[in-house]
């Protein structure tokens, strides 16, 4: 009978797509750290990654000179000793001694230089090349190709010596070592897998913490403690996964079930969760802000410009809209960053982006007045997705109440707002940056360089003091520069209007200890968590 | 047969060239590039013209379009901008299979169960099963499967723990998407076979069977159902693409490594080959299936003749 061919081939049909489903086999025999991403880890090669969760599995399964401890202060990881130059201009870093790669080859200085050279060549896709050629002497002439690789200073003195050159004297410098770009690739296997490295866990080699033994970008990476690794006798726990959840709430219940050790929580369910003991807030150095286009003819006027700023109520914003562990934004360099000894930058500067609405209407009258005549409608560009909306809503009805102007939001793509900004076709956008270092230069050095994605600023009162801040030998002089610039740059000028710095809100088992996060760079350490 | 498959195929190469000709023209016309504006901005601008130079978009665009289509009649789909270094066919083989499998256990399941149904309701018209079955079949078509798929995903694996959460680790783990995905095709076809079934159970040879004394689960099932089945083959071919395509809310509920999913994330990122890819798959898989199916149906049913034949 013809039906009963029909179904032997639907049969067969099954039984030939059956075996995808082995993509991961489980064969963990103890507990296993499970956490999970929202984003797909699409490549793992150093400098083409620029997203967090490449960080994170990478800060896992290599390591660099230095490696974040709880306080995000850098210690001491593949480097045993340093020594810096009087001029603060070399540093001299001694590796260990028998560190190994996870494949037996022992891990050398040159490994560091090969890494290193790649991320500051043109052969780097992730756009984080800046955050060495910015630093490291010859590095943005070796990126346009002018010097060759032996006049850029990092170099191997010997197997176990590296020496970097700096341009200036960089008291974060430590720090930048713990980013994943800056952790060393073994040359020679690289070359052995050429376009095929990191594709899968057999083309990769390990020097950190664990090593990947399962790898799909849209499932996840399987973890496994690292034999090799110079101090694996402290890494507690030896089974660990990363798995790539989309769905906010599917990830809760897959928490609640047992099946992650730690979960975000989006704003829907902070409210549910915020009495269990095994809530947690914190707030990451990222800052969501207006640019305002310096060039186009309202926004050109730095009275309306301060009147916005001043008309947003960003407490409420953050305590009753986003109400997801989000801080509001009092000024640009995000609470907690890094100022004095024993002061963070944010105490040091004080508000500079205050809500006031009685000072804004002063603003606006003056602003119209120089104007001749009040704007009828001002247009807000946002990106498309759910915060950026209803952050942009209400702004919308903050400006509304307290200048009585309509704005209109114009949503696009992230993609399409990116154009935008930078073809100049904006007023006044919402953005955002994410601190790459703990330093207040990271958002600082932004509005240097006048273009249109930054409003067109062109200020060379700011240009000085950011040139001051980058030469300066004395910490104290450079730390005073960038005060007095981030106060111009936001309450003077106000160029920009931030809103808010973006928190996150998550749950974590009550046996799971020590699984430390950090609020910039490599997102988290699975190094030293241990179960109770 | 041959003349007419072959007809058929040409006619599949033909629409093929217009959709690819299409989607690609309409693809460069999205806003934005396929890097990410906040890091590919801060590149230098050495960067910025190699990256540009590697995936040949410094070309004109109609130049881009006749390298493409030289490149697909190679077989070189190209490689994928934001999974970096992989071939398309790789990053979209990889996919397939997962979505495959749930979209076929759903398929399975939802034809096996809604012939059942609608059999039970046209055997017993109007009375109580009738109904249930044309509720359930309401439900099935009016209820989106994301809202199936949550409320499974609570109850089933959260509240009950019998079955997997999500994630993607052993073959428990496809059972409640399956369900979920299957609850369409269930009514679809519940329906379809009830109406079919009503309508032959009027028919002249049934009252023959009967009148010759044949038992009537023999009538059900010599005549009936075999006639009945026919018309639903035709549903079957755009209910089996649906969902062997995959489904991007589905696969996010269960965390699927499926193509649907995929197929969105591309659109996003602008990831120009990928959504290339993606789209020559579906309309190559859309209407090979439609084509099997016109040839199952002239196979199961004897009236039906695809090519001019003698007979005319």
């Amino acid at each position: 009978m013809k039906m009963k061919k029909i179904a032997s081939i639907i049969l067969a049909a099954v039984m030939a797509v059956a075996p995808a489903v082995n993509v991961m086999a489980e064969d963990s025999t103890g507990e296993v750290l499970s956490v999970a991403t929202n984003f797909e880890v699409k490549t793992l090669v150093p400098w083409a990654a620029s997203e967090e969760n490449a960080f994170l599995v990478n800060n896992q399964a290599q390591e660099g000179l230095f490696r974040m401890d709880a306080d995000n202060k850098p210690q001491p990881a593949l480097c045993d000793t340093y020594e810096v130059s009087d001029d603060k201009l070399t540093y001299t870093f001694h590796l260990r001694d028998g560190i190994q790669w996870s494949n037996g080859d022992p891990v050398k200085a040159s490994d560091f230089v090969f890494a290193w050279l790649k991320q500051m060549s043109s052969d780097a896709t992730n756009g984080y090349s800046f955050i060495m050629t910015d630093y490291i002497v010859n590095g943005a002439e070796y990126n346009e190709g002018t010097v060759e690789a032996d006049q850029v200073g990092v170099k191997a003195v010997d197997d176990s010596t590296l020496e970097v050159q700096l341009k200036n004297p960089t008291p974060y410098f430590l720090s930048l070592t713990t980013m994943i770009m800056f952790f060393p690739v073994n040359e020679a296997f690289y070359n052995e897998m050429g376009d095929q490295y990191a594709l899968s866990p057999e083309n990769m080699v390990y020097c950190g913490p664990y090593v990947i033994t399962e790898y799909d970008p849209a499932v996840g990476v399987t973890l496994k403690a690292n034999e090799s690794y110079w101090d694996a006798e402290n890494v507690k726990i030896q089974d660990a996964q990363v798995r790539v959840m989309k769905d906010a709430t599917a990830a809760l219940n897959a928490y609640q079930a047992g099946q992650l050790s730690q979960v975000d929580l989006d704003s829907v369910n902070v409210a549910a969760n915020q009495d269990s003991p095994e809530f947690n807030r914190q707030t990451d150095f990222r800052t969501s802000y207006i640019q305002f286009n310096l060039t186009d003819e309202v926004m050109g006027n730095v009275n309306i410009r301060k009147a916005i700023s001043l008309a947003i109520d960003r407490q409420t914003l953050t305590d009753m809209v986003l109400a997801d562990g989000s801080a509001p934004g009092f000024g640009l360099v995000a609470d907690g960053m890094s100022g004095s000894e024993d002061k963070t930058f944010r105490e040091l500067n004080g508000d500079v982006s205050p809500f006031d609405a009685e000072q804004a209407k002063e603003y606006w009258a003056k602003g119209v007045e120089e104007l001749g005549s009040e704007p009828s409608e001002i247009t807000l560009l946002v990106a498309d997705d759910s915060v950026s909306k209803s952050v942009a809503t209400y702004i919308q009805s903050e400006l509304d109440k307290n200048l009585g102007v309509t704005m209109v939001i114009d949503t696009k793509t992230v993609q399409g707002r990116g154009e935008l900004m930078d073809a100049n076709n904006y007023q006044f956008g919402l953005t955002a940056w994410g601190a790459d270092y703990d330093d207040a230069m990271t958002y600082l050095d932004l509005w240097t360089n006048g273009t249109p994605y930054r409003g067109n600023y062109n200020d060379d009162t700011y240009n000085s003091l950011i040139s001051d801040a980058k030469t300066q030998t004395d910490d104290e002089t450079r730390l005073n520069d960038m005060l007095e610039a981030e106060k111009k740059l936001v309450e003077e000028d106000a160029v920009v209007a931030p809103v808010y710095h973006r928190g996150s809100a998550t749950l974590t088992k009550a046996n799971v200890k020590n699984l430390i996060s950090h609020p910039i760079g490599v997102p988290m350490e699975f190094k030293y968590a241990y179960f109770e | 047969m041959l003349k007419y498959t072959l007809k058929r195929l040409a006619y599949i190469l033909l629409t093929l060239w217009i959709v690819i000709t299409c989607t690609f023209f309409l693809m460069k016309k999205l806003p934005g590039t396929p890097f990410d504006p906040e890091h590919f901005s801060i590149m230098s601008p050495q960067q910025q013209e190699k990256v540009l130079e590697m995936y040949g978009l410094n070309d004109p665009v109609p130049v881009q379009y006749i390298k493409y289509l030289k490149n697909i009649l190679r077989g070189d789909f190209g490689t994928s901008y934001t999974y970096v270094n992989q071939k398309v066919t790789d990053v979209i083989g990889g996919r397939l299979g997962p979505s495959a499998l749930i979209g076929i256990q759903a398929v399975l399941l939802g034809l096996a169960v809604g012939l059942v149904l609608g059999i039970l309701a046209a055997w017993r018209h109007n009375t109580a099963i009738d109904y249930v079955t044309m509720i359930i079949a309401v439900l099935g078509v009016s209820v989106p499967n994301f809202v199936a798929a949550a409320l499974l995903q609570y109850y089933i694996g959260l509240k009950w723990g019998v079955l997997p959460v999500g994630f993607w680790t052993n073959w428990a783990c496809s059972i409640l998407p399956s369900i979920a995905l299957s609850f369409s095709p269930l009514a679809q076809v519940a329906r379809f076979t009830r109406t079919e079934m009503l309508d032959v159970l009027d028919q002249d040879y049934i009252v023959t069977a009967r009148a010759k004394g044949i038992s009537q689960f023999k009538v059900l099932t010599r005549h009936a159902i075999r006639n009945s089945i026919i018309p639903v083959i035709t549903i079957l071919g755009p209910i089996v693409v649906n969902l062997m395509t995959g489904s991007l809310a589905v696969e996010n509920i269960y965390s699927i490594p499926g193509i649907g999913s995929l197929f969105v994330d591309c659109i996003k990122a602008n990831d120009y080959p990928v959504i290339m890819g993606i789209t020559v798959f579906y309309a190559a898989f859309y209407m090979l299936v439609v084509l099997l199916v016109d040839l199952a149906y002239s196979l199961i049913d004897p009236r039906i003749r695809l090519a001019k034949g003698k007979e005319d």
